[in-house]
């Protein structure tokens, strides 16, 4: 099984090494939460069954001063673990962020690109931020992008509406994009994005009040019904669990909580991820269907 | 007089588990050269305890079982928010209420530089919300 959305953020083997690392963890990404030896890292995802982690750095350098993890620190955990796939975090908004991204990914080996509009700054319907995004698609990695409810500190929630994301979705049909959180709490308009076009997936790692268990069971079969999931969307959801906000082994225990054949929870855990990491286009059959409706 | 305080890292592995910690307090004991007096032994965490009973696994499966039967984690506990001050959410009341009820400290005493307890006696570092790094803290105090 495979975790899309964690953040390597309490890791002491990476506070002791850099400086700043803790202070962003607590001022800009915001967790209470001790710093962590690595090992706890790969404890928490035995002990949820969880086989590899994408690890997702956010390069808010001009908006909040200081990244969240960088690339360097998240390839440097790779090199330590074939569990984790690295994921880069350029500035769209920054001269040369293109430059950055494809150095990232052929230089550092990371296999996506992680953006956060509140976090970083900027619009995603920005033509500023094309550059990024056709870098993107000519490397062929998946765009997560946040969307949702973010508890980042001074993250507005305009910035954070998956309608946002529209336009760039539609410019580049060749270019996946995972939308964090499922959107939440705009869970509707992250549907009909993922129902609209097939370069959108959709990550299971929402959670705002209660437990993971009950939230799931609200989202997922009152507020949008599960055969949504089990019928129209099986193929683009990948679960994800917004670790250390949330311990993986809750997530995973929710989203099983939830009445999905066993056929698509394999698809949610393994294969749509498997797919979007390994996928230099969406698959051609099923665009030219859903785009001609 | 002698005070001293060791504050003890271990690991956990699991979820929840019992960890036999004698060994380790009667070392503090050993080191701190206190002849006569008492050993503390505190968990500085609110999710995790610490007990003493008989070292047996199979006690060791009842606590944590009959645990679980008083605070099911499916029960609906206040605690399941969003923790302001913590910039994440509290879904873990079931460890906290484990915690309480299980409690978090030991005391024993110390003769000819020796920690007394009884001959079953095991203490116990408890896991209710694994794994994670967690800390106790040893105090010796005496001559």
């Amino acid at each position: 099984m495979i975790d899309f959305h964690t953040h390597p953020v309490l890791i002491q083997e990476l506070a002791r090494k850099y400086p700043d690392y803790e202070r962003s963890t607590r001022e800009v990404f915001y967790i209470g939460n001790n710093l962590q030896p690595l090992e706890i890292f790969f404890l928490q995802m035995d002990v949820a069954g969880i086989e590899r982690a994408v690890l997702l750095p956010v390069d808010c350098r001009r908006a909040r001063k200081l990244a969240v993890s960088s690339n360097e620190q998240v390839a440097e955990l790779c090199r330590r673990s074939t569990r984790f796939i690295g994921f880069a975090s350029v500035d769209p908004m920054r001269r040369g962020a293109e430059r950055e991204l494809r150095e990232a990914v052929n230089g550092l080996g990371l296999r996506g690109l992680k953006l956060d509009p509140a976090l970083q700054d900027f619009a995603p319907g920005d033509r500023k931020a094309y550059g990024v995004y056709e870098a993107a698609a000519e490397l062929g990695i998946p765009v997560l992008m946040h969307t949702g409810l973010s508890w980042a500190p001074h993250t507005p929630l305009q910035r954070c509406h998956p309608l946002l994301v529209e336009e760039p979705v539609r410019r580049f049909p060749k270019l996946n994009f995972v939308l964090a959180h499922f959107g939440w709490p705009w869970v509707w308009d992250a549907v009909a994005m993922a129902l609209k076009y097939p370069n959108v997936f959709l990550d299971t790692s929402c959670l705002y009040y209660d437990s993971p268990a009950e939230f799931f069971q609200f989202v997922f079969s009152r507020q949008i019904p599960t055969t949504l999931i089990e019928r129209s969307l099986r193929n683009q959801i990948v679960f994800g669990s917004n670790y250390p906000r949330v311990e993986i082994k809750n997530m995973v225990h929710a989203l099983k909580s939830l009445n999905l054949t066993s056929g698509c929870l394999e698809k949610i855990f393994r294969t749509n991820a498997e797919r979007l990491l390994q996928a230099r286009v969406p698959e051609k059959k099923t665009r030219s269907r859903k785009q001609a409706s | 007089m002698i005070i001293r305080l060791e504050r003890v890292k271990l690991q956990t592995r699991k979820s929840e588990e019992l960890i036999d910690i004698t060994a380790s307090v009667v070392e503090v004991v050993k080191k701190s050269g206190v002849r006569n007096g008492l050993v503390n032994v505190l968990n500085s965490h609110t999710s995790a305890g610490l007990l003493v009973t008989e070292g047996i696994p199979c006690l060791e499966e009842d606590i944590l079982t009959h645990f679980a039967r008083l605070f099911p984690e499916g029960e609906d506990y206040h605690h399941r928010r969003y923790l302001d001050y913590d910039g994440r959410l509290g879904f873990n009341a079931d460890a906290h209420l484990k915690s309480v009820i299980g409690g978090v400290s030991c005391c024993f005493p110390i003769e000819n530089g020796l920690l007394v307890k009884g001959s079953r006696q095991t203490i116990y570092f408890v896991e209710y919300d694994g794994p994670l790094e967690r800390t106790y803290l040893v105090q010796v105090l005496g001559e």
